[in-house]
């Protein structure tokens, strides 16, 4: 049995590095691919994501032993839902630019197939307070290769960084690359950072033995 | 047992539902001051960014609004139901607010023109729900600005939205590139609007 301490620092390390939502498990790739043109619009979809999966992750496993196995989903789904009308309601009210930027993938995050995912193979089955670590971490997992990839994608196709201009690359000398701001350019960034985050995890690998 | 009884998924369910729901309903309620504000903002602001001279960028939200009842006069009988601005009891622009079906959400838009009827003073797009990086892009100043001076041509569509690098004749702008469909829609929000507005100027 593991002491309470490495537990954490499994969950950690599973929903960071070896069991990371995006290149380990390939979930949640419709968000990954949608909002990944911009950083700013990244930050705020990873914020909101963080919210849903670790709160939801962690309802699910305060009603895990009331609720009937047969109808599990659904009450999944709703919780699920029921936190992203929360964030929704709050980007309407009181950052409306940004919620007519991201436009239906705010709503979308109901569909995510990580909150869905963890919440049935985590949350279902663990005590609230792993529960949300779990969760939290996992969500932290998709966050960074998404802004990796925003990164890549906003410098290289609109030659800026969080819309402040970036030397060299939004001069004259750079040829704007505006694939990278459109959705091939997704499908670009996400194979390479997936080949290289891969890479590296079985080198990795392969030094332990 | 109670959680045995066939019975107990539903009751369940329906309890889950209701305590849920009534968290959204009253957090909907209590926001929704709030984002109806925003959404009467965004079109003020939009009215203000279509007719000329009166938008700046740094206006804070109360300025705004100040200017728009300030200087906007509301529509009327005379002016075929669209905003107008007026200087020395004179109109010096019409602001006719538009809108239809865009690619995936209806698009809403606030059109700005010279008291002469055939020159457009800017466009601006308040609500739309199209793809992010492509069809969004109308609602970018890089793609609105465009439409500043261009004229309402007489015969055929008011406004022809043309493929991004052909030549571009007065009444003509250029698409967004890889948004098609959202342009096309567009163009044809415009024009059906306009169109309405000139007949039923030209009735008076």
């Amino acid at each position: 049995m593991k002491t309470g301490k490495s537990q954490k620092t499994d969950i950690i390390s599973k929903g960071l590095w070896s069991n990371n939502p995006v290149f380990q498990q390939v979930l949640g790739i419709c968000s990954t691919l949608a909002v990944t043109n911009l950083v700013l619009n990244t930050v705020v979809m990873c914020v909101a994501l963080i919210f849903t999966l670790s709160l939801s992750s962690c309802t699910v496993s305060v009603l895990r032993q009331f609720t009937p196995r047969s109808i599990r989903m659904m009450v999944e789904t709703l919780i699920i839902a029921f936190y992203v009308i929360i964030v929704d309601v709050v980007l309407k009210a009181y950052w409306p630019e940004m919620s007519s930027n991201l436009g239906p993938y705010v709503g979308l995050i109901i569909t995510n197939c990580i909150v869905m995912g963890r919440c049935e193979a985590y949350g279902n089955a663990n005590p609230p307070g792993k529960a949300f670590l779990d969760g939290f971490f996992n969500a932290l997992g998709y966050t960074f290769i998404l802004l990796i990839i925003a990164t890549f994608r906003e410098i290289l196709g609109m030659g800026t960084f969080l819309g402040l201009s970036v030397p060299y690359f939004s001069g004259p000398h750079w040829d704007k690359w505006i694939i990278m701001v459109m959705p091939p350019g997704a499908f670009f960034m996400l194979a390479i950072v997936t080949w290289i985050f891969r890479s590296i995890q079985t080198s990795m690998e392969d030094k332990a033995k | 047992m109670i959680r045995k009884k066939p019975w107990f998924p539903i009751v369940y369910m329906f309890c889950l539902t209701a305590f849920f729901s009534t968290i959204v309903i009253g957090f909907t309620q209590a926001t929704g001051e709030r984002v109806e504000a925003n959404e009467k903002l965004a079109f003020e602001k939009a009215v203000l960014a279509a007719l000329p001279g009166l938008y700046e960028e740094n206006l804070s939200r109360l300025q705004l609004h100040q200017r728009f009842t300030e200087s906007v006069s509301p529509p009327d009988d005379s002016s075929g139901d669209a905003y107008t601005l007026q200087k020395n009891g004179q109109t010096v622009a019409y602001a006719l607010p538009i809108s239809g079906q865009g690619f995936w959400a209806p698009i809403k838009a606030v059109v700005g023109i010279k008291a002469d009827k055939k020159t457009i003073t800017g466009i601006a797009i308040y609500q739309q729900n199209e793809t992010p990086g492509l069809g969004a892009e109308i609602a970018k100043t890089d793609f609105t600005e465009q439409f500043r001076d261009k004229v309402i041509s007489i015969d055929g569509d008011p406004i022809n939205i043309k493929r991004p690098g052909t030549v571009l004749g007065d009444s003509n702008v250029h698409a967004v590139t890889g948004a098609t469909q959202t342009s096309t829609r567009l163009e044809n929000i415009i024009n059906k609007g306009l169109k309405e507005w000139l007949s039923k100027m030209s009735e008076k």
